[in-house]
């Protein structure tokens, strides 16, 4: 009886997840394709129209099937088609920093809801659980440094790709600049810029935000090796050749840089 | 003391860094492709410095 009541609260709760994940999925796609076509007039034709509707199948289809590969991998990939077809839907004015910021927080709040609903795919709690004795004691100090520069780290994650793509799409002075240099050729020079601005983002966070917590992390099987040779690595308190060579290529190219303007 | 000096200084280098990555843009919209470069990998080594102020920052004892 226990286990089917279980069960019961289980499936409410996989319910609730699948009409979180549908509602979020649902108001991205309004943000993303259905109102910049409005506003644009690109959902005119047929072709325009079909490429419209053929996410709302693609989430349809994750959310049945409950796939995180459909959720978190092609539907956000085929909301692109539309604008793909269309990318006038993309232009900077039908995008003001508002606008942006609130499809970026749709993007963002998508993603996040679709993450935790396929964790309720993993095996249900056990039914009885004793808490470890170091779990009663005050967290130590160490670990609350550790909290605190998690949360930096995390802040300046957010701050970063923010602050790029704000000043690619949004800073006055370089969309001027953009179109006295580039006549014409704007817009697909800011495309292209907002991509390699993304590839860069991602590339720092990996050599330089995971960079630095990958030592910590713990519960994969598969890292113990990596774990073991980097809790070494870690271990050594003082700073290593990267940073002697950060200070003096930051330094070397500062006073280059000064040099070539004056 | 010495590890509120490493967390701040972190914050500041990797926080910082975002200034270089951000006038690269600008120069790269003024054609100033070298100049755009040079501070890129200024950005770079700024914020590798800030990863090893933060790595310190974790390893501290006490």
């Amino acid at each position: 009886m226990e286990a089917s009541g279980a069960d019961r609260v289980l499936d409410r709760w996989r319910t609730f997840a699948d009409a979180v994940a549908l509602s979020l999925g649902l108001n991205l796609w309004v943000q993303l394709v259905l109102l910049p076509g409005l506003v644009a007039g690109a959902l005119g034709a047929g072709p325009g129209q079909l490429a419209a509707v053929l996410p709302l199948l693609v989430l349809g289809a994750g959310v049945w099937q409950r796939s995180e590969l459909i959720l978190l991998l092609a539907y956000p990939g085929i909301l692109l088609v539309p604008v793909g077809l269309a990318p006038e839907m993309a232009n900077v004015h039908v995008y003001g920093p508002v606008r942006f910021a609130i499809v970026a927080v749709a993007l963002v709040g998508y993603l996040f809801g679709a993450s935790l609903f396929t964790s309720f795919r993993e095996p249900p709690p056990p039914r009885s659980q004793r808490p470890l004795a170091s779990a009663s004691r005050p967290v130590p100090p160490r670990w609350r440094r550790r909290f605190r520069l998690y949360a930096a780290l995390t802040a300046l994650s957010i701050v970063f790709p923010l602050v790029l793509l704000y000043t690619i799409n949004f800073d006055g002075e370089v969309r001027e600049l953009l179109a006295v240099q580039y006549p014409g050729r704007v817009a697909g020079l800011t495309t292209v810029m907002n991509l390699g601005a993304v590839a860069f983002w991602v590339l720092l966070y990996a050599w330089f935000f995971l960079g630095v917590l990958r030592p910590h992390r713990t519960g994969d099987r598969d890292l113990v090796g990596d774990l073991d040779r980097l809790r070494r690595e870690a271990r050594r308190g003082r700073p290593r050749l990267q940073f002697y060579l950060g200070v003096a290529v930051a330094l070397a190219l500062m006073i280059a840089l000064l040099l070539m303007r004056h | 003391m010495r590890r509120y000096f490493f967390e701040f200084l972190t914050v500041l280098l990797m926080g910082g860094s975002i200034v270089f990555f951000v006038e690269c843009i600008r120069y790269l919209s003024q054609r100033e492709y070298v100049a755009a470069i040079i501070l890129m990998f200024i950005g770079l080594a700024v914020i590798s410095v800030g990863r090893e102020m933060a790595r310190l920052a974790l390893v501290q004892k006490e």
